[in-house]
């Protein structure tokens, strides 16, 4: 049972394009589990449309319309689009997955986003028991559960939610599933991690 | 008054933009009908009419140039006559429809400028497909409407920061900097901003 969701503001900005690419992937990933999340994405593009009628009417060069007809000109003759839909794919799907890597009790691996190679993107797999890095942060963590579960002093999360966390969050938390828990993350800011260990994972992973 | 947009627009009048240039959601969904089914240059004509300055307009809002939001309006636009028979008038608003086509190509647009930045090979990111239920379908129309009453009702501090996350790609901390005032000030806006919207989503349930 999904009990955390991305926050409305959030939700708005997936729907005006405006998350950046890494956020945007794990809030995708919980729109792909969560019909709930994804009505309420549909509402903010209405807001979407509702904003492009109210957009100023700027002033276009003359000839664009022209332009645009011979542009289309030659597509009359593509045959029309089948109507059926596809089975919505997740936006994990055809992201390479390289090998986990182990680190202090923990096991990470970074993905590039072959669109967006810049976004700070991890999964992270903990072992039940184990505790996560202690961290701060700086700017905010978006985190999507794949698999099992963990607490901190803020709450459960299970497979399914999605947490936001901001520099206002300093946590530690510790994994209570029975299975590993996998998590995906991806970064607004930079996460500053917290202790010895964390000081020296930073740089392997890159943040 | 909607959004506080309107107030800065040229027309200078506070009437919803598709009825202040005479043109309905209703007669929208006819020319994209028209467009779908007799590949009706004249009705496509009048869709760019509307369309492509309000595009360019939305874009140079959101800080694209003008150049670059004339590439944009022009790219919906083909993508409008391509795919016109996918456009479901029962899912949502011609607006909305053409707003998601223009958003999802200025994040492409943004994001080749990244790639050539850093020489990296070109890729797509798949596109998420909402699909949404089909109780939800069917009370779509009604939604689009509801939403612009909405979007009325916002005072003009709540509608500030409402345009702002939809516009500017500032976080929240910086929305506050700009505007002088506290960050759970922002948060608190957008919050109630928010809570005069979600309502017309828990009554379609």
């Amino acid at each position: 049972m999904t009990l955390h969701h991305p926050y409305d503001d959030t939700l708005a900005r997936y729907a005006a394009g405006r998350l950046g690419a890494g956020p945007r992937l794990v809030v995708g990933t919980h729109l792909h589990s969560c019909a709930e999340c994804r009505a309420r994405v549909g509402l903010f593009e209405c807001v979407g449309g509702a904003l492009l009628d109210e957009a100023p009417v700027a002033a276009v060069r003359p000839d664009l319309f022209a332009e645009t007809l011979k542009r289309i000109e030659g597509l009359d003759a593509a045959p029309a689009p089948a109507r059926m839909r596809a089975a919505p794919v997740s936006p994990l799907d055809g992201i390479k997955m390289p090998p986990w890597r182990s680190l202090a009790g923990f096991q990470w691996r970074r993905l590039t986003l072959p669109y967006a190679p810049d976004a700070n993107v991890i999964m992270l797999k903990v072992a039940p028991g184990q505790k996560m890095p202690h961290h701060t942060h700086r700017g905010v963590e978006y985190t999507q559960i794949l698999q099992g579960a963990f607490h901190d002093d803020f709450g459960r999360y299970v497979a399914g939610d999605c947490v936001e966390a901001d520099e206002e969050v300093d946590h530690q938390p510790m994994v209570d599933s029975d299975v590993e828990c996998i998590c995906l993350a991806a970064f607004d800011g930079n996460l500053r991690l917290r202790g010895f260990i964390g000081r020296m994972a930073q740089p392997f992973l890159g943040l | 008054m909607g959004l506080g947009l309107v107030r800065r627009s040229p027309r200078g009048d506070s009437v919803r933009a598709v009825e202040g240039t005479g043109v309905t959601s209703d007669e929208l969904k006819g020319l994209m009908a028209a467009v779908a089914q007799n590949r009706d240059r004249a009705a496509y004509g009048r869709l760019f009419q509307y369309f492509a300055p309000r595009i360019v307009g939305f874009m140079e809002r959101n800080g694209v140039s003008g150049t670059d939001a004339e590439e944009i309006a022009q790219d919906t636009m083909v993508t409008v006559w391509r795919k016109a028979e996918l456009y479901d008038p029962a899912q949502a608003a011609v607006s909305t429809w053409i707003f998601t086509i223009a958003r999802n190509l200025r994040v492409d647009m943004a994001r080749r400028a990244t790639r050539q930045r850093n020489g990296a090979a070109a890729m797509g990111e798949p596109e998420i497909e909402l699909v949404e239920s089909a109780e939800t379908q069917t009370l779509a129309v009604e939604r689009e409407n509801k939403v612009r009453e909405a979007l009325t009702k916002l005072s003009r501090e709540q509608a500030t920061v409402l345009r702002l996350s939809f516009f500017s790609e500032k976080p929240h901390a910086e929305i506050a900097r700009e505007l002088g005032i506290p960050l759970g000030t922002v948060k608190s806006r957008v919050r109630l901003a928010m809570a005069k919207i979600r309502p017309l989503l828990e009554s379609e349930r």
